[in-house]
């Protein structure tokens, strides 16, 4: 059945027609034209399809599409500004916390939120890793990506953020 | 690749809805209601051909893995909107949390945290940040699984689940909801609304153990609750549950009935893990042996009690 999708992703209002039983990963993906929400495992183990529903980490691929009528849906295209990648990005790269980068939009969204909530609480390995537990990352490792949350996280306190 | 003729032959046999390697979700009409009336209302109408749901993250794998078959026109019923099932309520001696509450709720409420430490340890070891923050405990009970994490925590802690039908609401003890393997005691037209939880009393304590193949995001291998009461040295209202050791999780009546009375000594508490291990005849499946299993589950009983012993002592 098709039917209206009302929502606001990455910030603007949108209107898509979905199918009621399309997931959330499908539409953002097909219809939204967001790609950088990447289709894995489609059963919540590896956390690649990440994106923040209401300002909270969800997997895409497990969330229905019609269940987000009204509802607020960010993607990793939205921490782009003015064609300029967010500080969280640049200290993914300059910690060399990607490689291929498939993992990578998830891991960005799920550490964004993480550095929105943390405040001024200056986040430890301990924590980063227990909130990064659903993303996998079959390159790099953890460490750099670890040492990435950290370095965004200072960028942050120092002001240079969206 | 190309077949032998050089054909990409697996291109053009590929089905046209673009799914690679899983099926596609069946044709289905949503429904959000957002009051109980609008939730029974829509119970009644549709009749046999719903599905209901809440976080949707056992429901959209089982549906795409093909373990769950549905005829088209399924009318999914999401009642993760429904206010009066989005709330922990803290009333005198039980919390009553509503059957749409996350995990991540859950895990996060002070009230779970003073009065059920036990379940947010559970919670706390269950899937990942991005499951807990959509799934549900009424989901987890609902789908019957013999390692659902939250069933041993809700054993020991005497919880009761409210079932709402057509003729009304009954309660029933978490211990006689299960029935097998994704199984329960609900039949259709019946809707978990409520678990209800006594609060752990002062000289109780209540501890929460598993073991999976990975610390995060895993299905246990064995899970193990136990819950004691502490009266002038020795044991009482032992409770001690284990998942993913027999069809249902279950409660292990020969070991409370052998620690009640007793006091937490090292020879006492190496006595309960074997009695608990004798009581289970777990299977061997593709996450581990029955030995194992066994092993596993005399261990984490005996851990279980030690962290009790911890508190109360």
């Amino acid at each position: 059945m098709k039917i209206p999708l009302t929502f606001v992703l990455n910030n603007q209002e949108t209107t898509l027609e979905i199918d009621s039983w399309q997931t959330l990963l499908e539409v953002l993906r097909n219809q939204g034209g967001m790609t950088s929400v990447h289709r894995s495992c489609e059963e919540g183990e590896c956390g690649a399809c990440t994106v923040l529903l209401n300002n909270e980490p969800v997997n895409a691929c497990l969330v229905l599409a019609a269940s987000v009528q009204g509802a607020s849906v960010m993607t990793s295209e939205g921490l782009v500004k003015n064609a300029t990648p967010h500080p969280l990005m640049k200290a993914f790269t300059d910690e060399l916390g990607i490689q291929c980068g498939f993992c990578t939009p998830g891991m960005l969204m799920n550490a964004y939120a993480l550095i929105q909530k943390a405040g001024d609480t200056v986040l430890t390995d301990a924590v980063i890793r227990k909130t990064l537990e659903g993303n996998l990352c079959r390159c790099t490792g953890y460490v750099n990506i670890v040492k990435s949350v950290k370095a965004a996280q200072k960028s942050k306190l120092a002001g240079e953020w969206w | 690749m190309p077949d032998t003729n050089g054909n990409r032959a697996t291109m053009t046999t590929r089905p046209a809805n673009n799914f690679i390697g899983s099926r596609a979700m069946p044709e289905l009409v949503y429904h959000a209601p957002e009051t109980m009336q609008a939730l029974m209302d829509l119970i009644r109408t549709h009749g046999p051909s719903i599905k209901i749901v809440a976080g949707c993250t056992d429901f959209i794998p089982s549906v795409r893995t093909g373990r769950w078959r549905f005829d088209p026109e399924l009318h999914v019923i999401d009642i993760s909107k429904v206010t009066a099932l989005n709330r922990i309520e803290n009333q005198k001696d039980i919390l009553k949390i509503g059957a749409g509450v996350t995990l991540t709720r859950i895990l996060t409420s002070p009230e779970i945290q003073a009065f059920c430490p036990v379940l947010a340890r559970a919670v706390e070891q269950m899937a990942s940040l991005q499951v807990r923050n959509t799934a549900t405990m009424g989901g987890n009970l609902c789908m019957a699984s013999p390692a659902a994490d939250t069933a041993p925590p809700l054993l020991v802690s005497d919880a009761r689940v409210v079932i709402q039908d057509a003729q009304g609401e009954t309660t029933v003890p978490v211990v006689d909801f299960f029935t097998g393997p994704g199984q329960s005691i609900l039949t259709p037209g019946q809707v978990l609304t409520h678990t209800c939880i006594p609060k752990i009393r002062a000289n109780e304590s209540a501890g929460f153990r598993k073991i999976g193949t990975r610390t995060a995001v895993i299905i246990s291998v064995v899970s193990a609750a136990v819950k004691i009461g502490m009266n002038n040295g020795v044991c009482e209202n032992v409770r001690i549950a284990l998942g993913s050791v027999a069809p249902t999780p279950l409660r292990l009546a020969e070991a409370e009935q052998f620690l009640t009375g007793k006091t937490l000594d090292d020879p006492v508490i190496e006595k309960c893990g074997k009695v608990a291990a004798d009581a289970i005849l777990p299977i061997t499946d593709l996450r581990a042996s029955a030995d194992y299993r066994k092993d596993v589950a005399k261990t984490l009983v005996k851990r279980c009690i030690m962290d009790c012993r911890e508190v109360l002592k």
